[in-house]
């Protein structure tokens, strides 16, 4: 079999194209993702019992089901009760929800991981749980939650292969797409796939850097259980 | 529109059919993922090849920085080109246990590394090597160690074999579509496809963290 | 009115099987110092927890200046949660294990809960730190971060956070019992300028010398109760129950060894 270069150059803008929406997908997912996990989170440890069991039904059901049933579902469900948006907003959302779960059991976990004196000195000082939260545990739990929610990113950008289905025209949509139109599918998936693979690999090494630099300067409380969380969630896909 | 029930009930044993080929395709794909990995795992530590550790490196990283459907494409539709026609199911099977194996080498490491030194020596001591060393001594103990994440590898197959539908491999996902491409009623089958999938997996990670207790308990 | 400053009455607690609380009822005046003694599980670091409803007790009350802390219904409503956060702000309370905040400057330590609970400006907040920060002995360690401090560095930057929130009573729970004995000596003569400064304090410990010299008085609990209590002089000397003979007589001999 010949190798087709040409391929390479006359369709890179059109998947360059693909990556870009793909890009901006992951990050709308992830800046909605965050918020909403740090409120599932708060929301599953909460005292109020109907909240909390909101909060770990959408963690459970969301962390037990295929993305891909997950974005179908969404396509579907939301034009039937009215909502009708594009297929990305549609994806960037079932992406947010999917990721949220996720997020939450991360800082979930992140939490559960300061000591339990920490919250005793700060209600003891006269701070209310949400005072706490903010100042005494959650900017302890950042240095403990950073590897597995860059692991989770890194998901993210894979599962977001999946809103192909749905026709949105992210990177592996576009790499159908030139597939169909040349029929040489080695050159065009190979080029999708090194994109995939260089954005991983590129962010996992920023993130490396990042967390050393942030442990280098700062003294940034308990360490001694995020190489188990990150380990827990280090599986996903 | 209403949500109609009657569409669930009629597409419930259709449904439960593809649900069986997804437990089959999981089961398939995942056992032959333990057989690679576990290859993988042995010929790393005893062959200790420089070469063959860089490839296997390679291929752990290419595994895990790509999307899983991307490599399901590559598979189905690379392989014709070489003159390999398999047909969906095949690749598909294919494709899931690639990507499967990668992940469980990575496992199978940690639970290999909890295997103390000693054990080897201990059998190289008492002449045992070569394969009954492993069959005997390493992999059991490598095994047990590994269970809890092995389990949840377990649900991670299950739920990329969803994946499969898009190359028309008629497991679950595909049936489902199949029903509600000729009735119209996406929500109602989408929503017991939803279900269903939900409750194979969530059964199936509850006893990983039931067994994890276990196990605990047992070593503590 | 100075003998009702702080009044605990009938307070009951329970762990499961547990008791460690048993109808305790004690009465504190201002200024008063109050040492509280017992074998390890008695219930002593329950009492003190009990005073600011960092564990609500399942039965009684604690009152201070007239007014009463905490509820007993197990969901507070937003005025009572507020109410007691108000409460807690006047209690400082110290821990035994520290519990200063690692990811925080030990300026920041001191300024954090100052602003966020007192609402004072960020200006105001720092020059009180500085002031009491330089009281317990730390002004050269301003900048450092807790991780770096040493046991007694540390409980001083603890003491020191709670002071900066004007506090009319502090409570300390063992204070220098996770502490190298070469460092408790700094603790303890930061705790000596609170006693002359007239703090009211209630403190639970095993350094029966601090208490005697600078105890108004000590109580003796076991089981969840109180046994005796009087001052220093009398409870030391001349114990009327055999536990707490039984009790001063294992640290004695705890104490020889060591």
């Amino acid at each position: 079999m010949n190798l087709e270069y040409t391929i390479f150059i006359d369709y890179a803008p059109t998947i360059l194209l693909g990556f870009w929406l793909t890009l901006k997908i992951v990050v709308c997912a992830i800046a909605m993702g965050i918020p909403l996990g740090l409120f599932l989170a708060l929301g599953r440890r909460s005292n109020f019992v109907f909240l909390s069991f909101l909060s770990t039904s959408f963690i459970e059901i969301f962390r037990n089901t295929p993305f891909i049933i997950q974005v179908f579902l969404f396509y579907y469900v939301l034009p039937f009760y009215g909502l009708r948006l594009s297929a990305e907003y549609v994806g960037i959302l079932a992406l947010a929800a999917f990721g949220s779960a996720y997020f939450a059991e991360i800082i979930r976990a992140g939490i559960d991981a300061v000591p339990k004196g920490q919250l005793e000195s700060a209600r003891a000082i006269g701070m209310t749980d949400w005072q706490s939260m903010k100042n005494i545990i959650l900017p302890q739990t950042l240095s403990i939650v950073i590897p597995p929610l860059t692991n989770q990113t890194l998901t993210l950008i894979k599962e977001s292969a999946i809103l192909s289905t749905i026709t949105v025209h992210e990177l592996t949509m576009t790499g159908l797409m030139v597939q169909g139109e040349t029929f040489r599918p080695f050159e065009v998936f190979i080029m999708v796939a090194l994109l995939y693979w260089a954005l991983n690999e590129t962010i996992a090494t920023i993130m490396r850097r990042f967390e050393k630099n942030i442990n280098k300067n700062r003294n940034t409380g308990p360490t001694n259980n995020s190489s188990a969380i990150l380990k827990q969630n280090e599986n996903t896909r | 529109m209403k949500f109609d029930i009657s569409y669930i009930i009629d597409a419930l044993p259709r449904l439960f059919e593809g649900a069986l080929i997804t437990l089959q395709v999981a089961i398939l794909g995942f056992c032959l993922s333990l057989i690679l990995a576990t290859t993988i795992t042995i010929a790393r530590t005893s062959l200790n090849s420089k070469i063959f550790n860089t490839i296997i490196a390679f291929y752990i990283s290419f595994i895990r920085g790509t999307p899983l459907l991307v490599q399901i494409f590559l598979i189905y539709y690379v392989l014709p080109v070489f003159g390999l026609n398999l047909g969906p199911f095949s690749s598909g099977i294919i494709a899931i246990t690639l990507n499967s194996a990668a992940f469980v080498t990575e496992i199978l490491r940690g639970g290999l590394a909890s295997v103390p030194n000693g054990q080897f020596e201990a059998a190289k001591s008492l002449g045992v090597s070569g394969v009954a060393l492993w069959r005997k001594i390493i992999l059991p103990q490598t095994f047990i160690a590994s269970i809890p994440p092995l389990v949840n590898e377990f649900t991670m197959v299950l739920k990329a074999t969803a994946l499969l539908s898009v190359i028309t491999v008629v497991e679950l996902m595909r049936v489902s579509q199949q029903i509600y491409s000729a009735n119209y009623h996406p929500v109602e089958v989408l929503s017991a496809t939803f279900v269903i999938y939900f409750l194979m997996c969530f059964v199936v990670s509850r006893s990983s963290a039931i067994l994890e207790n276990k196990l605990k308990v047992k070593r503590a | 009115m100075t003998l009702n400053f702080l009044e605990l009455k009938g307070l009951h607690k329970k762990f499961g099987d547990i008791t460690a609380l048993n109808n305790v009822s004690l009465n504190v005046s201002k200024g008063e110092v109050i040492f509280i003694i017992g074998p390890s599980g008695c219930g002593k670091s329950t009492l003190l927890r009990a005073v600011n409803w960092l564990t609500p007790p399942d039965k009684g009350e604690v009152w201070l200046e007239g007014d009463i802390v905490g509820s007993l219904s197990s969901k507070l409503t937003i005025e009572e949660s507020k109410l007691l956060n108000s409460f807690r702000a006047k209690m400082g309370m110290v821990f035994q294990q520290f519990n200063v905040w690692p990811h925080l400057n030990a300026l920041e330590n001191v300024v954090r809960a100052q602003m966020v609970v007192a609402k004072r400006n960020k200006a105001e907040s720092e020059v009180k730190a500085l002031k009491i920060l330089d009281e317990v002995g730390l002004s050269d360690k301003i900048n450092e971060w807790p991780d770096n401090l040493s046991g007694g560095q540390k409980q001083r930057l603890a003491i020191a956070r709670s002071l900066a929130m004007d506090p009319i009573l502090m409570l300390l729970d063992e204070p220098t019992s996770a502490l190298d004995p070469e460092l408790v000596g700094e603790v303890l003569s930061v705790l000596r300028r609170l006693v002359n400064n007239g703090m009211t304090m209630l403190i639970v410990t095993h350094e029966l010398g601090f208490a005697s010299k600078f105890g108004d008085r000590i109580v003796f609990m076991d089981g969840g109760e109180i046994i005796e209590e009087g001052i220093p002089e009398k409870i030391l000397k001349t114990p009327k129950t055999q536990r707490l003979k039984m009790f001063l007589e294992k640290l004695n001999i705890t104490s020889f060894k060591q």
